[in-house]
């Protein structure tokens, strides 16, 4: 059975993938800041903060030690603050960056060397139509999803000669959490720019992640959105 | 605790993999002079970097705990501990005995 790790377990599109993956056969370890709601022989939940390096660093060195392989990390976890750009907090930039940008880093950095060492591995980073659309009120969770964009363009060059496929995908509004504090008339706006004016539900989400993850034609470095991007 | 001719071991036997791997028999006869990174040597920047990634393992799998090789200059500057497999020795020996997280 493959073996999966993903961010953000305890809500939203983490949670969903992680019980479409339990579903599908597959063992699921979560890194997550709260206990989720998943309870599931094959899934292993470990309660901690991606930001702090050494803790995620730890943390997949246990996997390592119990001789866990990993054939999927899923940088999910992240958050978002909608606000106009001069009225954006210098701590709430700092806090997505940090959430959104380096907790993907540490833990691709950590995840990367495991699968360095198997010489495979699939590594699939979440991101946002926000970046490609430049939304206005976005800005700094626009800039730290950026960042992560750039992370997986050069993570994929420089991964590619082990065996290790790095990609991103990204979604307009989904349903959860991070959307609630979107204004209807915005989302309608957002979801009509990308041609998906019915939105995005995690179902649909969670199965354009499944056609990736069973495509045998990967590019790695690629940003696959789901919806149209201008 | 892990010596220093223990820790040569471990890198040896990680070269000799993966010069069985790369298909570069230098890797595989490597010897404390043997160059890893720059000018003359087998192993690209890739290749280091798979090294390092077993060497951590390889580490944390002795001492127990976890160890990390990531270093600032490490691939720019000039007496890089990556140069020489003696260079990376020595290196290897001061990381163990002074960073514990």
């Amino acid at each position: 059975m493959p073996n999966a790790l993903i961010t953000g377990t305890s809500r939203g599109l983490g949670r969903a993938l992680a019980e479409k993956l339990l579903s599908e056969g597959w063992n699921v370890w979560g890194f997550s800041r709260n206990a989720s709601l998943i309870k599931h022989a094959r899934f292993t939940e470990q309660l901690l903060d991606i930001t702090d390096e050494s803790v995620v660093q730890h943390a997949v060195n246990l996997l390592s030690q119990n001789a866990v392989t990993l054939d999927l990390l899923v940088n999910n976890a992240g958050a978002a603050s909608m606000n106009a750009l001069l009225l954006t907090p210098a701590k709430t930039a700092e806090a997505l960056m940090r959430l959104n940008y380096l907790g993907s880093f540490h833990t691709l950095q950590a995840v990367g060397k495991l699968m360095v060492r198997q010489r495979r591995g699939l590594i699939i980073n979440i991101t946002t139509v926000a970046v490609p659309l430049a939304l206005v009120g976005e800005a700094a969770y626009v800039a730290s999803k950026a960042a992560v964009d750039a992370l997986t363009k050069v993570a994929a060059q420089e991964l590619q000669p082990q065996g290790i496929t790095v990609i991103g995908m990204g979604f307009g509004p989904v349903d959860t959490d991070l959307t609630k504090a979107v204004g209807k008339e915005k989302l309608a706006l957002i979801n009509q720019r990308i041609g998906r004016p019915d939105g995005t539900t995690l179902h649909e989400a969670v199965d354009f992640i499944f056609e990736k993850l069973n495509s045998k034609t990967l590019a790695t470095g690629h940003l696959y959105y789901l919806g149209k991007i201008p | 605790m892990i010596t220093r001719s223990q820790i040569l071991v471990l890198i040896l036997n990680r070269l000799k993999s993966l010069g069985v791997e790369l298909h570069k028999p230098a890797l595989v006869e490597a010897t404390e002079q043997t160059r890893l990174f720059g000018d003359k040597a087998d192993l690209d920047s890739m290749g280091l970097v798979t090294l390092i990634a077993d060497l951590e393992y390889d580490l944390q799998q002795n001492l127990g705990r976890t160890v990390s090789l990531v270093d600032e200059k490490a691939m720019s500057r000039l007496t890089s501990p990556f140069r020489r497999v003696d260079f990376l020795t020595d290196y290897l020996v001061e990381v163990v005995n002074q960073k514990k997280p």
